[in-house]
């Protein structure tokens, strides 16, 4: 899927940009999330980027009321009458006929009480963010990660904005499920310095369960660009009584040690956190984990630590428990305990 | 004595005693039981921690008795026999367990009476304001000390410094400055003493007092009293004797006192320890330092002596791992002291610089804490005046003492060049991650080159300290005045947008009567929001003012100045400062090699997110006119809300997101400030040279402050030292830390020559772990590329979250770590936050 703005440049859809983030490869980075998903993955943290098109949302309890605000009536191009409030605040935005999504009153609310989500940018527009920070990412091996949703549906534009970092000699990482047709993948690999992508589950019919897809076109993907020679960090989101269990990551430890030779920069196994409900909120949509009662840190802690540590004596496999530990893209991997 | 668990047993330097990778947790702060491996120093730290500040009124009585006696002398000569007379008759004690010893003319933990610099208040606060009933700064004080105080009174009406120098005030000053309106606060040293001062202390070590006499002694063979010139500087030189009598007595009885405890001692490892204490103190009565152990007795008492003659805070005590390293090595080297021993040393004297403490008052303590001396500078790291780092291993012990002792003392700061080791650099971080503030780190590029934009020579500028809090000095060299005064830039934004006048003029001021009551303005009218067609008239009229009161500060602190120079002569410290004594003139008076005043610009963010506002708002966007900003304004924005909510929100350019809209407009704000201090002349012979910080006089300033057009509203604090806005509102920088270090780099640091702070604010989880400790170390190491100057960090724990918790609109760029990445804490579901907070320090995600 290729945007293009109104002069007809091609142009990618962004929920969010993220300066200064440290977890998601080496050094200190920009993150650029992307909007629209393959996937629905039950505990997912970042619903506003599962639908492709541009979406509205809002928080009631950032609105600080008509009265003292206002500026979104002021600005609505039908006047105001999509917008409904009671004495605390805005209370809904009516969609259909009223509301047209020209989003204005999104554009100018000082609070951020009505969001935007999606905004199409041109690669100059965040070629000229992600420069900004240029001399942090030389200190620190930094760079630029393409984030979603899933980014590898826009692969056209991520390509071309991958591209221009290359040019510009700026790092680069892509973080994809990789539940993509393996040639859009293919289409980014020459143009990235690191891949980071998840397995949830090993069994076919489980991973649909949880997240909507089967796992097959994902594990050959790993498959496909671990023989391109890609650097992968794999992760794993643990979650605790659905794929927490010995046998589904010794499952997974096999395919990393035996498929893949055991060439991965580092395996993170991540806790599951319950993150994003408001913006589930701000979106009128139901947390599909709504039910899930996660185990105390003191388990999950206790669990992460067991796993990574039975990965590493017993496959030899690099994984760690969390993402704080460093990557070292260059050298061969020491696991940390 | 050490447990072995502490001692670096690795082949590699650096030989500290701790590895130079140890971690002591992120954000823990100082909540740790017994932080030292030494028994002794926890003693020391339970007993700072649980004993009550007082006064002791000793110096005081002895100042007070001997004005009178010596009233006849020069001033110089009776202020050295007064000090003899102190050093020789105040109740000198050492304590148990010390190694160190030398109070402060008054026992650990109380505090001496200065009464040549101001008086009435402290017999008010006795009177009215009961001290051992503060909240904080607590003290309490004997009634016999508060008797003391009060018979006392009657004698030094007329006789202090502040009065000599309100004296001197116009009408308009009395009106602008600290007594009234708070344009300036120009009267830091109006009050007390002035401090801010680093004594030459590789020369005192190695030449003793009995040195500095023959060299004095030199210097007055060669006068000749017929030239009128010259008495003065017999004058001089006679003072300079008396005080190295009256030091090396104060000295010499602590040496008595523990050759006397000794021979009492039934303990034999407590009686070997006295007779070292003595054999210490003796030697350096009046010879050098021999030894580690002597230096840092020498070192101690030496730097309490500069405090006993006048209570300016600042004193500053220098370059540690450069002034020790040549007694480290030879002691260590020779087998006389194991590195054990020196650490413990170092901590000992951390708890010594703690036990220090000078009374406030009550105004001051609302806006600072202020129970302890103030400003006990001491860094370590940067070049030798060849330029080659010095890093070495009394560096690494430095930070391990903070990390043993987790108290603000000294206020610690790490000079960091090029040719930093990353070793150490891992070190730094690990300290600063623990949480408690210390240490701050400054950038010697822009450092050093600051210096020299003030004259001074490359070999000299690359030995320089942070004085205080930041300011760059010439240790043993400097006179520098640093801190004496600030300016709130941001109410020269009122003045210049609405006629000359306060934006809350009314007739509930108390000094309407005489000012617009009269049909009078604080300040001449330089047009108003109601009249400007452009912004380039708000700009001009902006800096109209700034250049009226800037005028006006200059002129009032000259006469506090003045007054310092004809009352308070400080022969002690002049033996501590070169030039002093070749120049024959005391140190007051511009004796010393060389010689600044630094003033503080308050407020940088306020004022530049102000004039960015009117701008923005008024001029390009025409969101509102003129007249209705300035209605909100007076209004405290009450009715205003649509436009109090847009001005606080991202949809206007603000300071601190690497926004060249607002950021130019900073720069202006602080290239005009500059322009109206730098290099003018100061009473005591040098130049002045501008700051931007505020410590905490931010609130201070922002407590006499009406609403500002950056949506600040009135009594609020303005925007503290280099950094963007925070208003009740919100924060003002919304991109994270990388904008707030390019929008402050774009600014030319070494421009302020009076130092400049910028503070950081991190969640533990966001630099935990070794990717948050690199990433913090490549952000500064950027930072400082960009010519940053100086950089200070508040990592902060559970506290904090639970208080961003309760007022999340204060709290908007808390960056907190979650699973594989940061978010801003705010945003996050209330289980999170709480599960947040209640992770521990060894907890991982």
């Amino acid at each position: 899927m290729l945007y293009k703005d109104r002069e007809g440049r091609p142009a990618g859809r962004i929920t969010n940009i993220q300066r200064y983030t440290i977890h998601d490869g080496p050094g200190i980075r920009t993150e650029i999330f992307f909007k629209g998903c393959t996937m629905h993955c039950l505990w997912c943290s970042n619903p506003e980027t599962i639908r492709p098109g541009r979406e509205l949302g809002f928080y009631p309890s950032k609105c600080m009321t008509k009265d003292k605000c206002g500026w979104c009536v002021r600005a609505c191009s039908q006047g105001g009458s999509p917008l409904v409030f009671d004495s605390e605040g805005l209370i809904a935005v009516t969609d259909g006929t009223k509301c047209v999504g020209c989003m204005r009153c999104a554009d100018v609310c000082p609070n951020h009480a009505i969001k935007s989500w999606g905004e199409d940018r041109t690669v100059e527009d965040l070629m000229a963010v992600i420069r900004a920070d240029e001399s942090f990412y030389r200190r620190t091996g930094g760079g630029v990660t393409l984030n979603g949703g899933e980014v590898l549906v826009q692969w056209e534009f991520a390509r071309l904005l991958l591209q221009a970092c290359r040019d510009e000699g700026i790092g680069t990482c892509v973080e994809t499920a990789l539940c993509v047709p393996t040639e859009h993948m293919e289409a980014v690999l020459p143009y990235t310095d690191l891949l980071i992508t998840d397995i949830k589950h090993m069994d076919p019919a489980v991973h649909e369960k949880l997240t909507g897809q089967s796992n097959r076109q994902i594990l050959a993907n790993i498959r496909r660009a671990a023989e391109l020679g890609t650097k992968l960090v794999i992760r794993t989101p643990v979650v605790h009584g659905y794929n927490s269990g010995e046998e589904n990551i010794r499952r997974t430890g096999a395919f990393l040690r035996d498929e893949l030779k055991g060439d991965i920069v580092a395996w993170q196994l991540l806790p599951y956190r319950r993150m994003g409900t408001e913006k589930y909120d701000s979106l009128r949509r139901p947390y599909p984990f709504e039910d899930y009662t996660a185990p105390e840190r003191e388990v999950w802690e206790a669990e992460l630590l067991h796993l990574a540590e039975l990965m590493r004596t017993e496959y030899g496999l690099p994984a760690v428990a969390g993402s704080g530990a460093k990557l070292d893209l260059d050298g061969e991997q020491t696991p940390q305990t | 004595m050490i447990d072995e668990k502490y001692i670096n047993t690795s082949e590699d330097r650096p030989l500290a005693v701790e590895p130079y990778d140890r971690e002591w947790g992120v954000g823990i702060s100082g909540l740790t039981e017994n932080p030292s491996p030494f028994p002794r120093i926890n003693k020391m730290l339970d007993w700072l921690k649980n004993t009550d500040n007082t006064a002791d009124s000793q110096r005081a009585k002895i100042v007070t008795e001997c004005d009178r006696k010596f009233a006849m002398y020069p001033q110089n000569v009776k202020w050295a026999m007064t000090l003899r007379e102190i050093y020789r008759r105040v109740k000198i004690n050492i304590w148990p367990d010390q190694l160190i010893v030398g109070e402060l003319c008054a026992p650990p933990k109380s505090a001496p009476l200065y009464p040549e610099f101001s008086f009435d208040w402290l017999v008010d606060e006795f009177r009215y304001r009961p001290m051992d009933q503060r909240k904080n700064d607590r003290y309490v004080v004997s009634q016999d000390v508060i008797d003391d105080v009060y018979a006392m009174q009657d004698y030094w009406k007329g006789r202090t410094v502040s009065e000599a120098a309100l004296a001197m005030y116009t009408p308009e000053e009395l009106q602008g400055g600290h007594k009234g309106k708070g344009v300036t606060q120009e009267s830091l040293f109006m009050y007390a003493g002035v401090g801010h001062v680093t004594a030459n202390y590789e020369k005192l070590l190695a030449v003793g007092f009995g040195g500095l006499r023959r060299e004095v002694e030199e210097h007055m063979a060669a006068l000749d009293e017929a030239r009128p010139e010259d008495v003065e500087r017999m004058n001089f030189y006679k003072a300079e004797l008396i005080t190295i009598e009256g030091a090396s007595t104060y000295i010499r009885r602590y040496g008595e006192l523990a050759a006397q405890m000794a021979a009492e001692e039934t303990d034999p490892v407590r009686r070997k320890e006295l007779e070292r204490v003595s054999s210490n103190c003796l030697q350096v009565a009046e010879g050098p330092a021999r030894d580690f152990w002597e230096a840092i007795q020498l070192w101690h008492i030496a730097t309490n002596m500069i405090i006993i003659e006048s209570n300016g805070h600042s004193v500053t005590y220098g370059r540690f791992d450069k002034i020790f390293w040549p007694y480290y090595k030879k002691s260590v080297e020779s087998g006389i002291m194991t590195r054990e021993q020196c650490q413990e040393l170092i901590e000992h004297s951390f708890c010594l610089m703690h036990s220090l403490c000078k009374i406030r008052d009550t105004m001051a303590i609302t806006f600072s804490s202020g129970t302890i001396m103030g400003g006990t500078a001491l860094d370590v790291g940067g070049v030798d005046e060849q330029g080659n780092d010095i890093t070495n291993d009394l560096s690494y012990m430095v930070l391990d003492a903070h990390a043993h002792t987790r108290i603000p003392n000294p206020w610690m700061g790490v000079r960091l060049h090029k040719g930093t080791p990353e070793q150490f650099k891992v070190k730094v971080f690990n300290v600063i991650r623990i949480g408690t503030g210390e240490p701050k780190i400054f950038n010697d590029e822009p450092m050093i080159r600051a210096l020299m934009n003030y004259g001074k020579p490359l070999e000299e500028a690359r030995n320089y300290v942070g004085v205080g809090c930041v300011e760059p000095s010439i240790p043993g060299k400097t006179y520098g005045w640093h801190d004496s005064g600030s300016f709130n830039l941001a109410k020269a934004v009122h003045l210049a947008i609405n006629h000359g006048r306060c934006i809350d003029c009314s007739s509930a001021c108390p000094f309407y009567k005489g000012c617009a009551g009269a049909g009078k303005s604080l300040s001449p009218d330089s047009g108003g929001l109601d009249t400007f067609t452009s912004f380039d008239q708000v700009v001009e009229s902006f800096r109209f003012q700034l250049k009226y009161w800037c005028d006006r500060m200059i002129s009032m602190i000259n006469k506090i100045d003045l007054a310092q120079q004809r009352l308070k002569p400080l022969p002690y410290l002049s033996l501590l400062i070169d030039g002093c004594i070749d120049k024959g003139m005391d140190v007051s008076r511009g004796g010393a090699v060389y010689n600044h005043s630094g003033p503080q610009g308050v407020g940088l963010g306020t004022t530049a997110d102000s004039l960015t506002a009117i701008k923005q708002l008024v001029f390009d966007d025409k969101i509102c006119t003129g007249p209705e900003l300035l209605q909100a304004l007076r209004d405290n924005w009450e009715g205003h809300e649509p436009l109090y909510a847009y001005v606080n929100s991202d949809r206007v350019h603000h300071y601190g997101n690497n926004d060249d809209y607002a950021d130019d407009i900073a720069h202006m704000v602080m290239s005009s400030y500059c322009e109206n201090i730098e290099h003018r002349p100061t009473p005591h012979g040098g130049e002045y040279m501008p700051g931007v910080f505020s410590v905490t006089a931010n609130v201070h300033h922002g407590s006499y402050l009406g609403a500002t057009p950056d949506g600040r509203k009135a009594f609020e604090p303005v925007s503290d030292c280099m950094g963007p806005v925070h208003t009740a509102c919100c924060s003002h920088d919304t991109c994270g830390p990388t904008a707030v270090a390019l929008s402050a780099a774009k600014m030319d640091h070494s421009r302020i020559g009076n130092g400049i702070i910028l503070n950081w604010k991190f969640s533990p989880g966001a630099v935990s772990g070794d990717t948050g400790r690199d990433n913090l170390i490549g952000l500064m190491d950027t930072y400082f590329e960009h010519q940053g100057m100086q950089s200070q960090f508040s990592i902060v724990g559970r506290d904090m979250m639970l208080a961003a918790q309760k007022q999340p609109e204060n709290y908007k760029d808390l960056l907190v770590r979650i699973a594989g990445y940061s978010a801003y804490f705010v945003e996050l579901s209330t289980e999170l936050q709480n599960d947040l907070i209640g992770r521990t320090e060894l907890s991982f995600d």
